[in-house]
């Protein structure tokens, strides 16, 4: 008799729950992008100016997002912070609303070298937040030679103790990269040799892992990696005789960036927050907490002076013409980088 | 005969052993004072500390807890009861039914996710506890239902017949003879869809809502950016909650059955 | 009789009710959509044109996919079988404790399960990483002299899948088990049968709806279960699961993700419906 009640109770909790949705308040700013991409410091200094509450809500993939703001039909979000080739998707979906710059006081702080991108070659929907370079990291106590480019990962000595991050268009890069190609060729022929190629690489290959991949590096798990940025800072701060190389060959880079879903529930809220993101000493905290590169000239010089060389990206860099976005490609060449990236992780797995 | 039935105890033990090193592993960092999981910084509660000023990881608590109870709940009842009706009596699409409902557990769950929440957004559902609830569910039933329906199949079905015979009616048989009898199916049917639904990372992610986080979702986010121990001391804090209410279930039982 | 008889079916439709409305509303709805899904084709940029095409399920039949499913089907079995070989003796024994240890192992069986499992996943990774615990008891019983290679191999992900599907064995074959007679083992060892015989004859026989079930429990999540070999395995071993995740996230081809589930599931069937056909047999 006791079980019937507590499931029924249970039951009727159940329904009245499911019925109280909950409608977005005036004074609440929906924030949905990666864990950790905020301090929780700069959150909550925001809401204690404001007065508007921030709901930080997570997704795991950009095209998680991506989904999610498709079934919310642009709206539910106020701010969302992704990645470059999703947003150029998100914007020919429709599904992002042009920005009044008029309205981001602190406009004119933003790094015009991480402006005019491929996804918004016109800056109308997007801030930049942070940006990512492509770079080999490796521990010289280990690894006993000279790593200048993605070729000599291929290097017999590095057998078994190089880690990946888990992005085929990035990791098929390399080996496209290698073979003096674009990352974002169209042409079939060149992605299946580069597929070839990567296989050759299988060998060396410990670890294909997204998070926290520089654990593995200061471990000693593996010797070599190809990591995000912030993984690089993290590392470089544990341990700073860990060498960063870029990459002879060309290096590839990646922005985040904010937008605004075009039916953003407070579209107001979300242009406060994006400004106070963009005050020169709010942006260098958040910086410093992202380990990605400050895309903000006037928070450049606030920026801690041992993490600065970690995310400025140098001087050298401007100029190179080897430097590359991945961008989005068609559908035909995308199936063959999966096709060559699910054989060259079989093949390390085997 | 008696040195015969050491080397199952042993067995026993040795594999429950296994099954708790890694927990074990779990508690132990959730007092370590370094933030990296790859280094021993020394003995530190500070994570519990910053735990219990975390209002946001207990409010995800709070809704996994309800998620959970409601799911098993709900896959207990339509479970148990299906299993009943499916044994009792050949019913028309019964077989296709039975296979339908174990479906979550073929398909991959990232599937899953992804379908129910074209689905429910195609029938208009507003995303949030409800659709949680809706998919959590969808995925238990299969555990209550197979568990009980093995039981029930091998069962006697004399007993029950025997209630009938003297002229007890259904619902009264159903009660006092055939559920007690299948209690312990029932509940580790239960007991595995509720441990199941507050594990459930993948399908929650794609069917809640923006104000409803659960515990699941909001260790794997963590655990993707850097284990911070904050979640173990969370889940050594549950772990030991668990025990403690085991422990006082076993006692209050063994109090009643010294009483009787 | 007849009267009866409609009597007792007329009760029985009332119970499948919310079994049925349930399932043929929340879970017959989104197969029919995934369906639908394998046959569509995938748009340019993202998400799906109203377009037939059996592309996708021809696309499978690539040596690269198929050859995942092989990886998969291997693992599963392996396993599988080493869950049977693990959880079939516990659940036999736990069943021949005595009611107070029964409850007891069935608490300590479930209070992991409590505990996040990503978590627990991660615990191994703490064990087993290069100079982590295991290697320092090793080195300490000097068994070995320099750290371990353990982690992101084959073997460690055969121990992640066997740590998470054991329980389910384990507690079906119990609930089996623990309705078996042990009088008719003792009577069968009395008329002169050995242990093995009688152990076949008897117990496995009665107990073989619980070992089916738990076959099912392990083997058909084992295939779609990507997680493990993500975390322990590096990501080097493609199963299914992680194919599936990689087309529908990174490709962005929902249409061939679908139809992967779809293959997946007519395996997952076929293993199901033979499952019954065993579990039929002895009558």
């Amino acid at each position: 008799m006791k079980k019937i009640l507590s499931l029924t109770l249970a039951l009727l909790l159940a329904l009245s729950l499911a019925s109280c949705g909950s409608a977005p308040s005036k004074s609440e700013l929906v924030l949905f992008t990666w864990e950790a991409m905020f301090p929780q410091e700069v959150l909550d200094s925001f809401t204690e100016e404001t007065g508007i509450a921030v709901n930080y809500t997570n997704f795991d993939y950009d095209e998680t997002m991506l989904a999610k703001l498709e079934a919310a039909e642009g709206g539910v979000y106020d701010v969302v912070v992704a990645d470059d080739y999703i947003i150029e998707m998100v914007i020919q979906e429709g599904l992002a609303q042009k920005l009044d710059t008029a309205k981001l006081e602190h406009y004119g702080s933003i790094n015009p070298a991480y402006q005019s991108q491929f996804f918004d070659p016109e800056n109308q929907y997007t801030v930049p937040y942070g940006a990512g370079v492509q770079t080999i990291v490796y521990d010289p106590q280990t690894v006993n030679r000279e790593i200048t480019g993605y070729e000599d990962l291929w290097d017999p000595s590095l057998k078994d103790s190089v880690g990946v991050i888990d992005s085929g268009r990035v990791i098929n890069g390399m080996a496209l990269k290698v073979l003096g190609e674009s990352y974002n060729t169209g042409d079939l022929e060149a992605i299946r040799r580069a597929g070839e190629k990567l296989r050759e690489l299988a060998p060396n290959i410990r670890l294909i892992k997204d998070d926290n991949l520089q654990d593995d590096l200061l471990s000693g798990e593996i010797g070599a990696a190809v990591m995000y940025t912030s993984q690089v800072t993290m590392a470089l701060l544990a341990n700073p005789e860990l060498k960063v190389v870029y990459p002879k060959e060309g290096v590839g880079f990646g922005v985040m960036a904010n937008f605004i879903p075009a039916n953003a529930p407070n579209p107001e809220a979300a242009y406060q927050f994006i400004d106070y993101i963009l005050r020169p000493e709010i942006s260098a905290q958040c910086y410093e907490f992202l380990g990605y590169y400050c895309t903000n000239k006037d928070a450049d010089p606030l920026i801690a002076q041992e993490m600065r060389g970690y995310l400025t990206m140098p001087e050298s860099f401007a100029d190179d013409p080897n430097r590359e976005m991945i961008g989005n490609i068609p559908a035909d060449a995308l199936e063959e980088h999966e096709k060559a990236w699910t054989q060259f992780k079989s093949a390390c797995g085997a | 005969m008696k040195n015969r039935t050491k080397l199952p105890i042993l067995y026993l033990g040795l594999v429950l052993a296994l099954m708790y090193v890694p927990i074990l592993v779990v508690i132990l960092y959730s007092f370590n004072e370094s933030k990296i999981s790859s280094v021993w910084g020394g003995f530190s509660l500070q994570w519990y500390a910053r735990l219990f000023r975390d209002r946001a990881m207990f409010e995800a608590l709070r809704n996994t807890l309800v998620l959970g109870g409601a799911s098993c709940a709900a896959a207990g009842v339509v479970g148990t009861l299906g299993a009943f009706g499916m044994t009792k009596a050949r019913l028309r699409g019964q077989g296709a039914v039975e296979y339908l409902s174990a479906l979550p557990m073929m398909v991959p769950e990232i599937i899953l996710g992804m379908v129910f929440m074209a689905f429910f957004s195609l029938i208009g559902l507003p995303f949030g506890m409800g659709t949680l609830v809706l998919a959590h569910t969808a995925f238990c039933i299969p555990y209550v239902f197979m568990l009980v329906k093995a039981r029930l199949v091998g069962m006697d079905p004399s007993l029950a017949e025997a209630a009938q015979d003297l002229g007890a009616p259904p619902v009264r048989v159903f009660f006092d003879v055939t559920l007690p009898l299948t209690a312990p199916a029932i509940a580790s049917g239960m007991l595995l869809a509720f441990a199941m639904s507050i594990d459930d990372v993948i399908i929650s992610v794609f069917v809640t809502g923006v104000d409803v986080n659960t515990l699941p979702i909001k260790i794997y986010t963590q655990l993707k950016t850097g284990v911070t121990p904050e979640v173990n001391a969370l889940c050594t804090l549950m772990f030991l909650a668990t025990l403690a209410v085991c422990l006082l279930a076993a006692f209050l039982a063994r109090e009643r059955k010294a009483k009787e | 009789m007849k009267a009866k008889a409609r009597q007792k079916k007329g009760w029985a439709w009332l119970t499948v009710l919310p079994l049925y409305a349930f399932t043929l509303l929340f879970i017959l709805g989104p197969l029919i959509y995934m369906v639908v899904l394998s046959f569509l084709t995938r748009e340019e940029v993202w998400g799906v044109r109203l377009e037939f095409t059996l592309d996708n399920y021809a696309g499978i039949f690539e040596p690269v996919y198929l050859r995942t499913f092989g990886e998969s089907l291997k693992l599963a079995f392996l396993s599988t079988g080493l869950v049977v070989a693990i959880g079939y003796p516990f659940g036999y024994f736990m069943a021949k404790l005595t009611a107070h240890w029964k409850k007891r192992v069935m608490l300590l069986l479930m209070i992991p399960f409590w505990t996040s499992s990503l978590l627990r996943l991660y615990g191994w990774i703490i064990i087993f990483r290069a100079g982590g615990v295991f290697d320092q008891l090793l080195m300490a019983l000097r068994i070995t002299s320099e750290p371990l290679k353990l982690l992101y191999t084959y073997p460690a992900v055969v121990v992640g899948m066997v740590y998470a599907l054991l329980p389910f064995m384990i507690l079906s074959v119990y609930s089996s088990a623990e309705k078996l007679d042990f009088s008719l083992v003792e009577a069968a060892r009395d008329l002169g049968a050995s242990p093995l015989k009688a152990f076949l004859t008897v117990s496995l026989k009665l107990t073989l709806p619980g070992l089916l079930s738990g076959l099912v429990l392990t083997f058909v999540p084992s295939m779609g279960l990507f997680f493990i070999a993500d975390i322990l395995g590096g990501n080097k071993v493609v199963l299914v699961g992680n194919l599936i995740q990689e087309q529908l996230m990174k490709a962005r081809n929902w249409p061939f993700a679908a139809a992967l589930s779809i293959a997946l599931l007519l395996l997952t069937t076929v293993f199901l419906w033979l499952s019954r056909r065993l579990s039929k047999e002895p009558s």
